[in-house]
């Protein structure tokens, strides 16, 4: 099954994530070299805030009017050959897919990278009939050797270090250990080549799919998407009600916003248009195509005018390397397949109140919606979202820290207006704090006070600083 | 089908919800420029190659069919290649490369689509491509701003072999260089795209699934080369 958040997992695993400091150094260093590139690759493009906007305009049209694409792309997807399925819900969704490997006698699946595979927990159904199921993308397959779910929608390993994953290839794959990323990857390459060649049936996630020609759009760096989708006899696209774009025009917009938020580049590696099984003649391209187009909690997040917004999501994973709160806890805390801010806003919609403090795992500091490609405005639908799990509820208390928190505030807004005071409060404080820190930083002091630094740091007050209007916070 | 009806029904009955008004103004698309003269097929290609580099591509550079099929042996006598798979070309003679090749020594493999009755075969020959050591193919388009071979498959020009053989060589005819993404869409055109598989190759196969580092070949070519065919007029 697919993971599902859970309030008091969420709350241990992000006690945990941020007092792991290996982790957030593994976040901060790919987070940070992410949004270099993108940052660069976004200066040197002129036309990318033009092409944000055009884009989120065609979602905007698409989303609109869903159900006339969907039957558009339907009718053309089955003129090109392929086998169209509409699923309501996981279950559906895998049901069929186990019926079709079932039907053609499937012993083993490869998988591109699919995070709407893992939303419906396809590996395990299949792999419960007995079927074995190898992931293909890098970090996918590291994660799937460890036992464990991608903690990133674009990186899945981010959580681990080149010696984390050394150490898993010599356990797990006997091969000599190494950390060096160039030799790791020359041996997944060994290991998943002859996999590819023995393939029955091969399945990715849908990036976009065009209604006007019927074209499953399918986007990726390493070549395991292409392959997937062309070796083996069986292909299965598996993609949300939202991919469906109208127009072939429409697709070079996405395909330039979406690379060059997602990974920093101008286009990904390999855009792959896959329109049909192979014509008679041809040598490669699947025998069948399968296209499962899931619901799964999308037409109720359609329902609602503030939630509709969600579904422009195209899934470039930028909005989790800006968040504050990813960085510092990363994915696997939220327990759920979508982490991070467009996590918070989908998961209520696709799992329910069993997400529902997920929209509160944000300070709405809007960092998500400045770098969205098509502009969703996250920290907006974050607060919908709370008004919805709290709506109704009339004799909703304050917790009793928040309530501390809140009389504390006061307290110091008072102080606050005399400055004389806080002077005087900043020397005692100074002196009073001097055992506890070390390179001006308080790092640990003694009940009740230790609340604060079980989790952060303190800056001990310098007793002769000044405080002037420019001070302040970064 | 019962369950599309259904969803369509949820699907309206959602839409009947009017969206909620934002503050996002619509902006026309970019216009696309055609490209006609020599100058500007110039400029194309001059930032094709750079672009193609950028992306750790390999410039073979802008050459005749014969200069760029001796280029080609080359590349194989350097990369000790013993075998290549050579498709089908678009606009150039692809004869001029199997004889090129053929004086290396290279085994030259040349698909030619499954013959009815043949499907058995198919498993073996995929693993065909997947031991040669050169696949070389003809892209219909490239595109200018990134770097881009788009290839469309042909019972001729298979897929695989622009992704099995550890070395990619891919060439292009100078006309059908355009300066960007839209282009060569539009080159394609909706009826071509809607029967053919296309795919838009950037760059040797990539990842940055450890710590960020970019590693080439992790499942598809370790080397792409790319050349521009401008024949000599």
């Amino acid at each position: 099954m697919a993971e599902v958040p859970n309030k008091a997992d969420f709350f241990e695993a992000s006690r945990a994530g941020v007092a792991d400091l290996e982790l957030r150094r593994k976040l901060e260093n790919a987070s940070g070299r992410h949004l270099e590139h993108v940052a660069e690759m976004r200066a040197e493009f002129p036309p990318f805030e033009a092409e944000r906007d055009e884009a989120r305009r065609i979602k905007e049209d698409t989303i609109e009017h869903l159900d006339e694409y969907l039957i558009a792309l339907k009718a053309k997807l089955e003129a090109n050959g392929c086998v169209v399925f509409f699923a309501a819900d996981a279950a559906q969704a895998r049901e069929y897919i186990l019926e079709v490997a079932k039907k053609n006698k499937v012993k083993r699946v490869v998988k591109g990278k699919s995070m709407t595979t893992e939303e419906i927990g396809l590996n395990n159904s299949l792999m419960r009939t007995g079927i074995e199921v190898t992931e293909t993308d890098l970090g996918e397959y590291i994660v799937q050797l460890r036992r464990e779910p991608p903690s990133h929608i674009i990186t899945p390993a981010i959580h681990l270090s080149k010696e984390d994953i050394g150490q898993l290839f010599a356990e797990k794959l006997h091969t000599p250990y190494t950390a060096e990323p160039a030799e790791l990857t020359a041996q997944a390459r060994t290991k998943l080549r002859s996999i590819f060649l023995a393939a029955d049936m091969g399945i990715t996630g849908v990036n976009f799919a065009i209604a006007e020609t019927g074209t499953l759009v399918v986007i990726e760096n390493e070549g395991n998407g292409r392959l997937s989708s062309t070796l083996p006899d069986i292909f299965v696209g598996v993609m949300g009600i939202e991919k469906v774009i109208p127009k072939l025009e429409d697709v070079s917009y996405f395909l330039e916003i979406l690379a060059r938020t997602a990974t920093g580049q101008k286009l990904t590696t390999y855009t792959n248009f896959i329109n049909g099984p192979r014509r008679r003649g041809e040598i490669d391209g699947p025998r069948e195509v399968h296209v499962v187009i899931l619901d799964n909690g999308r037409s109720a997040m359609l329902a609602d005018p503030v939630m509709r917004e969600a579904l422009y999501c195209i899934r470039c994973g930028a909005c989790l390397n800006v968040c504050p709160i990813y960085r510092r806890i990363g994915g696997h805390a939220y327990n759920s397949t979508y982490p991070g801010p467009i996590g918070s806003i989908i998961s209520p919609g696709l799992f329910g109140s069993a997400a529902g403090h997920l929209p509160f795992a944000s300070t709405l500091c809007g960092a998500c919606r400045d770098i969205c490609p098509v502009r969703i405005d996250i920290p907006r639908i974050l607060l919908h979202l709370r008004w919805k799990e709290t709506e109704g509820q009339s004799n909703l208390k304050w917790p009793r820290a928040a309530q501390r928190v809140r009389k504390g505030v006061r307290r110091f807004a008072k102080m606050a207006q005399h400055p004389r005071t806080i002077r005087a409060l900043g020397k005692i404080g100074s002196w009073v704090l001097r055992p506890f820190s070390r390179d001006g930083w308080v790092r640990w002091m003694p009940a009740p006070f230790n609340a604060w630094t079980k989790l952060r740091d303190f800056p001990r007050p310098h007793p002769h600083r000044q405080r002037k209007p420019s001070d302040t916070a970064a | 089908m019962a369950e599309f009806h259904k969803l369509l029904a949820r699907l309206k009955g959602a839409l009947e919800t009017p969206k909620a008004p934002g503050a996002h103004e619509n902006h026309a698309p970019a216009a696309h420029v055609p490209v006609a003269s020599i100058a500007q097929r110039a400029e194309l290609a001059s930032t094709f190659a750079r672009e193609l580099e950028a992306v750790s591509g390999r410039f073979l550079g802008t050459l005749s069919a014969e200069q760029a099929a001796a280029s080609v042996a080359t590349l194989a006598r350097d990369n000790a290649a013993k075998s290549a798979a050579i498709g089908e070309g678009v606009v150039t003679k692809m004869s001029l490369f199997s004889a090129a090749l053929e004086g290396t020594g290279c085994t030259l493999m040349k698909p030619r689509g499954i013959d009815k009755g043949q499907e058995k075969n198919r498993a073996a020959m995929i693993e065909q491509f997947a031991t040669c050591d050169i696949g070389i193919a003809e892209a219909h388009f490239a595109i200018a701003s990134t770097g881009t071979f788009a290839v469309m498959t042909a019972e001729a020009r298979p897929s695989s072999l622009t992704l099995l053989p550890p070395i990619s060589v891919i060439i292009v005819n100078i006309d059908r260089l355009v300066p960007n993404l839209a282009a060569a869409i539009a080159g394609f055109g909706a009826d071509a795209i809607t029967h053919n598989r296309v795919s838009f190759i950037t760059g040797p196969s990539r990842t940055a699934d450890i710590e960020k580092r970019i590693v080439m070949g992790v499942h598809g070519p370790k080397i792409l080369y790319g050349a521009i065919i401008w024949p000599n007029e």
